[in-house]
């Protein structure tokens, strides 16, 4: 098993437990900053795939979608709650650590990053505040940024504190999103609070060993025995790959959030 | 006597509901929607459900046990009760229940159904489609692109060696499934090209959706799809048979082996 899947394992499977939350304040328009336009180098690409995919700027919220704003969501749209929702669209453990369904309760404070939501979840909820989630390259554009300049992986401070943060086990109560700090571009807690989902989180197409070349992938995916690694070294892009590539659309896990994104017209 | 005909008609319609597996095109809701697709009435079971149009007059046809059918209707002739000329309010619940679902959007499916997904599609005739039409039939559902050139014709041949592979009354019931994921490339007009080039009939349904739909119907089924450069997908090579409740009970993957336990699958949810 590669380590970062192994890893990856370990903060999918630590649950999360107590902490305070206060009243249900109405979700108010969320911050959003625009990340300029730069250009995304995949952590896996296919050969005949360029080095780099061009990204257009676009609007990200600031901070990830917190209790306080999926309550609302919940409040306005009875199917996504708890006790309603398909099995389809989100699994047994979808809102778990809340109090009740219109309740987040301790181990959800309001100001926390949600999190044990599907991607259906995040997705209805973007569309209801009429935003979408950023896609793959969207994100990891604006998480290379660092504190100071768009390329954090050159940054020591930058990536001391991101290495931290994926040594640490995902705590029983999620901070606020307040405590993670802002990137260059005002963005804050793409890295340091919890995982986040993308829209097009199915592209990642790597089953068990990433960097194999075997028959039995190459007969699951069609075209992807011209799939391989272009950087090894970024070990966080790993992470994140193969715990994209892992999940399902209606998986729920205790580190795992959202935020949206929008395009700039 | 009305009152002993009523009487034999509930016995019947529970008969019914417990011996003929009514989920198999009425879901697993109400009673007297039994009475609508009964077994014996193969044919008829997956027109009752396939068409709105026709279905009252399907569902409801000589076989399909009219006393069930017709329950709740005051003269209970088998071809009167549900006939087409039948003014609409005075069609019995048991023959319209389901369409009277359909038309509603109350659709009662399981909570697995891929028939929840509200997302709508458009054939290869420029027709809207969604994929709770094909309710009531096991259907055997692939995603693909057109003008793919390793896997997808592979994929395509393994639907028609698994059609081969049925009993003919399931073959002839069953829907076969194609749904590009290349939003831009496969029209509805591109995969009409496509069909008459494969010479697929109307068993066959080709689909065009847009990015929603195409992805989160990729996501439902577990299908992984992405855009290469050199405008080709590299996708999951992924056949899915679902029951006639739209849920997946089967998924052969790769694109080795795997056929015959494919077409049990579709037998086994047809019976």
């Amino acid at each position: 098993m590669p380590i970062a899947r192994r890893i990856f394992l370990v903060l999918a499977f630590v649950s999360a437990a107590a902490g305070r939350c206060a009243g249900t304040d109405p979700v108010a328009p969320a911050a959003m900053q625009t990340v300029p336009a730069g250009a995304y180098v995949p952590q896996q690409r296919s050969t005949k795939d360029p080095e780099q995919v061009p990204v257009a700027a676009f609007r990200l919220d600031t901070a990830p979608v917190t209790n306080a704003d999926f309550l609302a969501f919940v409040t306005a749209n009875p199917k996504w709650r708890r006790s309603a929702v398909s099995r389809l669209f989100a699994d047994t453990s979808y809102l778990d650590h809340w109090a009740g369904d219109l309740e987040p309760g301790a181990r959800a404070p309001l100001a926390a990053p949600v999190v044990r939501v599907s991607w259906f979840a995040a997705r209805a909820y973007a569309r209801w505040v009429g935003k979408r989630l950023p896609t793959t390259a969207e994100w990891e554009l604006a998480a290379a940024a660092g504190y100071k300049t768009a390329t954090g992986k050159d940054e020591p401070d930058f990536n001391r504190d991101l290495y931290a943060w994926l040594a640490r086990p995902v705590p029983e109560v999620q901070p606020t999103v307040a405590t993670a700090k802002p990137t260059l571009h005002g963005v804050r807690g793409l890295h340091g609070l919890v995982w986040e989902w993308v829209d097009d989180f199915n592209t990642a197409m790597v089953t068990g060993e990433s960097r194999a070349d075997g028959g039995l992938e190459r007969d699951l995916f069609c075209g992807a025995g011209a799939a391989g690694a272009r950087e090894t070294s970024d070990y966080a892009a790993f992470m994140r790959t193969a715990l994209r590539s892992s999940l399902k659309a209606n998986n729920t896990t205790t580190s795992l959030g959202f935020r949206c994104a929008q395009s700039i017209p | 006597m009305k009152t002993k005909l009523a009487l034999l008609s509930l016995v019947l319609t529970a008969g019914l509901t417990a011996a003929d597996q009514p989920a198999a095109c009425c879901a697993a809701d109400a009673k007297p929607k039994a009475a609508c697709c009964t077994s014996d009435e193969k044919a008829d079971k997956a027109a009752c459900c396939a068409e709105k149009s026709d279905a009252p007059a399907a569902c409801c046809a000589e076989k399909a046990k009219p006393a069930a059918c017709c329950a709740q209707v005051e003269k209970p002739k088998p071809a009167a009760c549900c006939a087409v000329e039948v003014p609409v309010a005075k069609k019995p619940d048991a023959c319209c229940a389901e369409i009277e679902n359909r038309e509603s959007k109350i659709q009662n499916f399981s909570s697995e159904s891929l028939y929840q997904l509200e997302v709508g599609f458009t054939d290869d005739r420029d027709r809207p489609f969604t994929l709770a039409s094909l309710r009531g039939r096991p259907v055997v559902l692939t995603m693909f692109f057109a003008s793919c050139g390793y896997a997808c014709p592979l994929l395509l041949t393994d639907m028609q060696a698994i059609r081969a592979k049925l009993p003919a009354e399931i073959r002839d019931q069953a829907a076969f499934v194609l749904v590009s994921f290349d939003v831009a490339r496969d029209t509805p007009a591109a995969l009409a090209k496509y069909r008459e080039e494969r010479q697929l009939d109307a068993q066959w349904t080709l689909l065009h959706g847009d990015d929603d739909a195409v992805r989160e119907l990729a996501a439902l089924l577990g299908v992984k799809f992405k855009l290469e450069a050199d405008g080709q997908f590299a996708h999951s090579n992924l056949i899915s048979i679902l029951n006639p409740g739209g849920e997946v009970v089967h998924q052969r993957t790769g694109l080795q082996g795997g056929l015959d336990e494919a077409a049990q699958a579709i037998v086994a949810v047809s019976r």
